[in-house]
């Protein structure tokens, strides 16, 4: 029941928030809209503690160190959807989804503070809601219908947040992320329905279904190794694409500039995830031989992101633009973790997703204060900003070392990982991501000086032009706690990654004793 | 200013760590290596109280002043690392042919590894813990010793400087935090938390360099600090993938000690693995030829500068490549490997070419605190050439030379840290007062002179008699630098270029070059430190504000006279007791039966060839340098200005030996070039500006035009291609049937294609 909860919950509570004030009395309506967000955190809060309680081993009664794959905790099923088609309403949790769903319970609270006194924030808060639901149960099903269900489901709420919200080109950009999204998930859905036609089951009628579990144990079905190949890449364009990975990355920097500070945060943290979720989910768990045979293509599109991602980052002037690209690189460095076929390497790119949620939610929270309280963007335009607002100054340098990977911070056990068996594996070639560490260093480094050091005043700041003579401030209380919260994640999870690590480590391994067996038929080295 | 008598009564909280420690020393069942972890964590929960504490008690003016901006804290949490590691070294002294672990978490990460056979292995962790030799003894106590002495000064240098109010608590936090990651990195037991203590540092030093960072220098040097250290570090990182590669474990104990790996290791690829691990090394230390950082990085507040230079930072690399000694001891018991000598020279070449270049520019430096950077930067090149020596000896089997070069090069870490924290405080004590004069002065009469440079030697001249502790301080200070005979670095410095030449006489002919090198520069180092000196405190003043310096700031003399004593006879002392053997690890215990060994290895070695280096090298530092320093810049005091009899009777002789002018000389081109810091600095920025920022620029444009043009050009093309489409809706029922034809006809290709 608790799996549902965390769905059903919130996605009730939005709707409700939303549609309620349309059909009850004017003065009612007005009320429940004043107390709107006040409700919104508090489910988001209480979600929250749901998450952390059951992700607690000793709280929750769930023993998530020894979970083999496959076995999934808190496993509802029963409700049968369409049983013509064979969907039902199944829900499970494994070691890969569990950090997911902690981290998108844990995030829309934050972004929910953090853009606190949003306009219309009746819409705004309950909108956040909506989207935890749809996020969360792209986690959580099991069953691939009712998966690429929610996996729509998410664009609509972030549709119009972007519209609504978002700044002055909110129009195109907002178009641009539905439609590019939205067409590489329709490619993903025919790899998925190439894999439902081929699934039998004596259970529906069809003799078709879309239970997950029994659509992955059952791709050998599927008659020839092209037309496997074929579902793994048709499944890759479609994940790689949310993740994004270059070629196929140009919607993310122009959605997250135009879009409001909440919107950034959870599309960075959380949508962005769920590629690399999919993917290992869904492509590399079913088809386990086209992603050994792929590996090298895996190589290319992580290298490419994560290599070129730092280049183009270094040449961007807008804040927002550079962060986005950022999130480009280290997604590239996921494909890199998955393509080492180590334990070591999967383990860290799963802790790399984990890490970059935490962290990149951080640093759009620190832009978009920028644009908040500075009304600008423009990496060049102002100088010396830590005298008005030491606090965004704080976070801003926590934030920025953190993502270029300082250890103690929750990056760097990620990055190690993925490094050393991308040495075991591949020798040499570890000198290119490696190198790319300076870079990721260069543009964090430049573009935090040039904004909050360097007034050559040892008293005041050199403003923006945006200003208009504006005092400067600080940021407001209710962006300090947000960006607090996800400073002390950061630091807690980079002493003590073992939180979460060990879980990730152990299905790591699972993973690799299917994988290690395409290896071993194939006879490619380990 | 408050009285200076009140102001020690604020030390009163350091009774507190004081008694902590007594009652844990007397606590039955604690040992002191339980107590280690004390060392880290008493700075790490001192950096947020006092971040946080400062921003609290800002608006209030009582405890500001009674905690000293957050400086009472951090001593107090300084006190208890320097009084743990005594503990510790008191414990630990006795038994030396070895090393003690004590293991705090076995398991932070946990993993498995898919071997070569498709098999997953058992599953290996990485943790976390101490490891206590000769070497982490000495530099804990150093580290922790120097820490403390300069987070005292600090309470006198930046407490009383208008321009840090409400700032220093900030100052003090990012001190402890970077106390604590030299503390960590030493006692460290295995080489991952080695390297993430490392950042740590790297991070701390980009904070302190950039203390003031409205300036636009002291942003830019401190960017620059971080980026260079960080190429460096990013090749120690392969080189530690590599080492973990080799041995499967990061441990010391499972790399130096586990017997089961003799001989199975390929050397080749351990050596590329110390080889990136070296880089790593060259970019903390500031070595050729990624040396540009450290001078920059005198943009921070002197006693950063302090912190850096002598008691954590530079020391860093040091102690890594002090670290790699062991995979070279080849032979019963060790587990060193053969083939590795070249390793040897290459650390040898870089020692010696830094020390030579860097010593060079210390020649036309005017800057107090740059004169002091380039020495730094030469002295731990000497430190490198001995450790490259020493590699190349133990690697050919030359034990008892390689054990002396070895012992040395530790012994002048110890001896540099104590004489450079000393001379960087007695400089920022001198730079202090001259501040306070100018600012005194021209407080009064209106016109302020904004390019008044009090770092500057030619404002200086004549202080002997105005700041008689600070130029004692930095007298001792220098000769120690120097190695003038019998005071401290001397004992060190000698055997470290004795060995050195000892390898080149072990038929090594590529030897010779760092060999002569570092012959050439203890000459330099005479001349420049004594340059330094005379241009300060000798000789009329050169500008008015000196004659109303004053030496009465508190908390500023303390440390000078404790590290005086210490420069001047700690050299003599610790060699006493045999410390070069025993920072080699080669002695069971201390003996003063050592010293007429080290005596007679210093003035009459067996091996004639020695005898004849040792006293050129003599020569040179002692009497050529100085000498020919003083005829450019010595000369006495004014008439009417005493000062006590050690510096009177040290200037009055600088007065005699003639006067000589090199205003020529200073205007030829290599003067300029060594001025110009010999144009490295400005071929990368060169470098950087031709190649790294044009290619950023060409990728934003790329992604701009090129990647998302296409998307672009797909997007309008469907649109177009829409309406073609749209063309084809005929409405006649034929069309159809063919459009579907054909559609079916592909759908039964792909279908049977598929099914192949």
């Amino acid at each position: 029941m608790i799996l549902t909860i965390l769905v059903i919950i919130p996605i009730f509570f939005g709707l409700g928030l939303i549609l309620l004030p349309h059909v009850l009395q004017k003065n009612m309506a007005e009320n429940i809209r004043n107390i709107t967000k006040n409700i919104s955190l508090g489910v988001g809060v209480a979600l929250f503690a749901i998450s952390t309680f059951f992700s607690i081993t000793s709280l929750g009664g769930i023993e998530w160190l020894n979970i083999s794959l496959g076995d999934f905790q808190l496993k509802e099923e029963g409700i049968s959807l369409i049983p013509s088609i064979g969907t039902s309403w199944k829900l499970g949790i494994d070691a890969l989804s569990l950090p997911m769903v902690w981290l998108t319970t844990m995030l829309i609270p934050v972004s929910m503070l953090v853009e606190w006194d949003a306009k219309d924030s009746h819409y705004f808060h309950p909108l956040l809601l909506i989207l935890e639901g749809a996020m969360i149960g792209v986690f959580v099903v099991l069953d691939l219908f009712v998966f690429y269900l929610f996996w729509e489901m998410t664009l609509i709420p972030m549709f119009f947040l972007i519209l609504m919200w978002g700044g002055e080109d909110r129009k195109y950009a907002a178009m641009k992320f539905f439609i590019y999204t939205f067409s590489a998930s329709v490619v993903m859905l025919i790899g998925i329905l190439i894999m439902y036609f081929y699934t039998t089951s004596s259970e529906t009628m069809t003799g078709h279904t879309f239970d997950m579990i029994v659509m992955i144990n059952n791709t050998e079905l599927i008659p020839s190794i092209g037309l496997r190949h074929l579902v793994w890449l048709l499944l890759l364009i479609g994940f790689a694409t949310k993740m994004p990975s270059v070629p196929v990355h140009t919607w993310l920097p122009d959605a997250h500039v135009q879009a409001p500070t909440a919107g950034s945060m959870i599309l960075a943290g959380v949508m962005l995830k769920m590629g690399a979720y999919g993917f290992l989910r869904i492509a590399v768990t079913a088809f386990p031989g086209s992603t050994v045979v792929f590996t090298p293509l895996l190589i290319f599109l992580g290298m490419v992101s994560l290599v070129y991602g730092a280049w183009v980052c270094m040449g961007q002037t807008n804040l927002k633009r550079m962060v986005a690209y950022s999130s480009v690189s280290h997604m590239g460095l996921i494909f890199l973790g998955i393509s080492t076929m180590q334990p070591l390497g999967i383990a860290g790119a799963l802790f790399m997703m984990f890490a970059h949620g935490i962290i990149s939610p951080l640093l759009f929270a620190v832009a978009g204060a920028f644009k908040h309280h500075y009304h600008t963007l423009e990496i060049g335009s102002m100088r010396g900003i830590a005298h008005h607002s030491p606090w965004l100054s704080g976070h801003m340098m926590l934030g920025w070392m953190a993502s270029l990977g300082l250890p103690l911070l929750a990056g760097f056990v990620a990055e190690v990982a993925i490094l050393i068996s991308f040495w075991m594996t591949f020798g040499w070639l570890v000198l290119l991501p490696t190198m790319t560490l300076v870079i990721t260093a260069v543009y964090y480094l430049s573009s935090m000086q040039k904004t909050i050091f360097e007034s050559n005043n040892p008293h005041s700041a050199i403003l923006p032009d945006t200003m208009k003579g504006e005092e400067p401030r600080d940021i407001s209380w209710h962006e300090n706690v947000g960006m607090l919260i996800l400073a002390s994640f950061t630091v807690i999870f980079g002493i003590l990654p073992f939180i979460y690590w060990d879980m990730m480590a152990d299905w790591s391994s699972e993973i690799m004793n299917i994988l290690s067996e395409e290896m071993r038929i194939r006879g490619i080295k380990p | 200013m408050v009285n200076s008598t009140n102001e020690y009564n604020l030390l009163a909280p350091l009774l507190f760590p004081i008694a902590l420690i007594l009652g844990l020393i007397i606590a039955p069942g604690i040992n002191s290596s339980d107590a280690s972890i004390l060392i880290v964590l008493s700075p790490l929960v001192a950096f947020p109280i006092i971040l946080i504490s400062g921003q609290i008690y800002n608006g209030n003016d009582k405890w500001k002043n009674n905690l000293k901006e957050g400086g009472i804290i951090a001593v107090s949490a300084l006190l208890i690392p320097l009084l743990v590691s005594i503990w510790i070294i008191g414990d630990n002294i006795s038994h030396t042919d070895g090393h003690s672990i004590i293991t705090w978490l076995s398991d932070w990460i946990e993993f498995q590894v898919l071997e070569e056979n498709y098999v997953l292995d058992q599953g290996r962790t990485l943790g976390i813990g101490v490891w206590i030799d000769s070497i982490t003894l000495m530099l804990i106590f150093v580290a922790s010793f120097l820490c403390f002495l300069i987070c005292w000064f600090s309470m006198g240098y930046m407490n009383t400087d208008p321009i840090n109010e409400n700032r220093n608590h900030r100052f003090y936090a990012e001190f402890v935090l970077f106390a604590m990651g030299m503390f960590g990195m030493v006692l460290a037991d295995n080489f991952l938390w080695l390297f993430i203590f490392w950042e740590i540092m790297g991070l701390c030093s980009y904070l302190l360099i950039g203390f003031y960072f409205w300036k636009e220098s002291a942003a830019k040097a401190a960017k620059k600090a971080f980026l260079t250290t960080r190429v460096g570090d990013v090749f120690l990182m392969i080189g530690l993938f590599i080492l973990y590669d080799i041995y499967d474990s990061l441990e010391f104990s499972v790399i130096f000690d586990d017997p089961s790996l003799q001989g199975t290791v390929d050397s080749t690829k351990l050596f590329w693995a110390l080889l990136l691990m070296f880089v790593g090394a060259v970019g903390k230390s500031a070595q050729f030829p990624l040396h540009v950082w450290l001078p920059d990085a005198m943009e921070g507040p002197t006693p950063v500068s302090a912190l850096i230079h002598a008691a954590t930072m530079v020391n860093a690399g040091l102690y890594l490549v002090a670290r790699m000694v062991p995979f070279v001891v080849t032979g019963d018991g060790y587990n060193g490997v053969e083939g590795l000598d070249d390793l040897g020279l290459i650390i040898a070449w870089i020692g010696g070419i830094t020390a030579f270049m860097a010593a060079s520019i210390a020649f036309v430096q005017n800057d107090i605190k740059k004169v002091l950077a380039y020495s730094t930067m030469s002295q731990l090149a000497y430190i490198f050439t001995g450790l490259g020596a020493a590699i190349w000896l133990y690697n050919n089997n030359h034990y008892y030379a390689g054990t002396i070069a070895f012992g040395a090069s530790m012994f002048h870490l110890f001896n540099h840290a104590m004489a450079k924290g000393m001379l960087f405080m007695a400089s920022g004590s001198v730079i202090h007062e001259v501040h306070h004069a100018h600012d005194h002065i021209h407080h009064e009469n209106e016109d302020s002179d904004h390019h008044f440079d009090p770092q500057d030697m030619r404002n200086m001249g004549g202080l002997a008699s105005k700041l008689p502790i600070t130029a004692t301080a930095m007298m001792i200070g220098s000769m120690s630098i120097i190695g003038i005979p019998l005071i401290g670095g001397f004992w060190s410095k000698e055997g470290i270029i004795a060995e050195t030449w000892a390898s080149f006489f072990y038929s090594e002919p590529i030897m010779l070059g760092p060999a002569i090198l570092v012959l050439l520069t203890a000459g330099m180092t005479g001349f420049y430190m004594s340059r330094m000196w005379f241009m300060t405190f000798a000789g009329a003043p050169k500008s008015e504000v000196v004659n109303h310096v004053k030496e009465n700031t508190p908390w500023i003399k303390e440390p000078l006279v404790i590290l005086t004593l210490i420069s001047a006879f700690s050299g003599i002392l610790l060699s006493l007791f045999g410390v070069v053997d025993y920072l080699a690890g080669k002695s069971d215990h201390l003996s003063y039966k050592e010293i007429i060994y080290t005596l007679e290895h210093a003035f009459i070695p067996e091996d004639g060839k020695l005898m004849i280096i040792g006293w050129t090298t003599m020569f040179l530092s002692s009497i050529i340098g100085p000498i020919y320093a003083s005829r450019v810049h010595g000369g006495p005091l004014n008439d009417d200005q005493k000062s006590n009899f050690l510096i009177s009777w040290l200037v009055n002789l600088s007065g005699k030996f003639g006067k000589q002018d090199v205003s020529d000389l200073s205007k030829s081109s290599l003067a300029n070039a060594l001025q110009e810091r010999l144009y490295i600095d400005d071929f990368y920025d060169w470098l950087i500006s031709k190649t790294v920022i044009p290619f950023s620029h060409f990728s934003a444009w790329f992604d701009k035009n090129i990647i998302d043009g296409i998307i672009k050009q797909i997007e309008s093309r469907s649109i177009l291609s829409s309406l073609q489409i749209r063309k084809i809706t005929t409405g006649k029922a034929r069309d159809y049937i063919l459009m579907t034809a054909v559609g079916m006809l592909s759908i039964f290709i792909l279908a049977w294609g598929a099914s192949r």
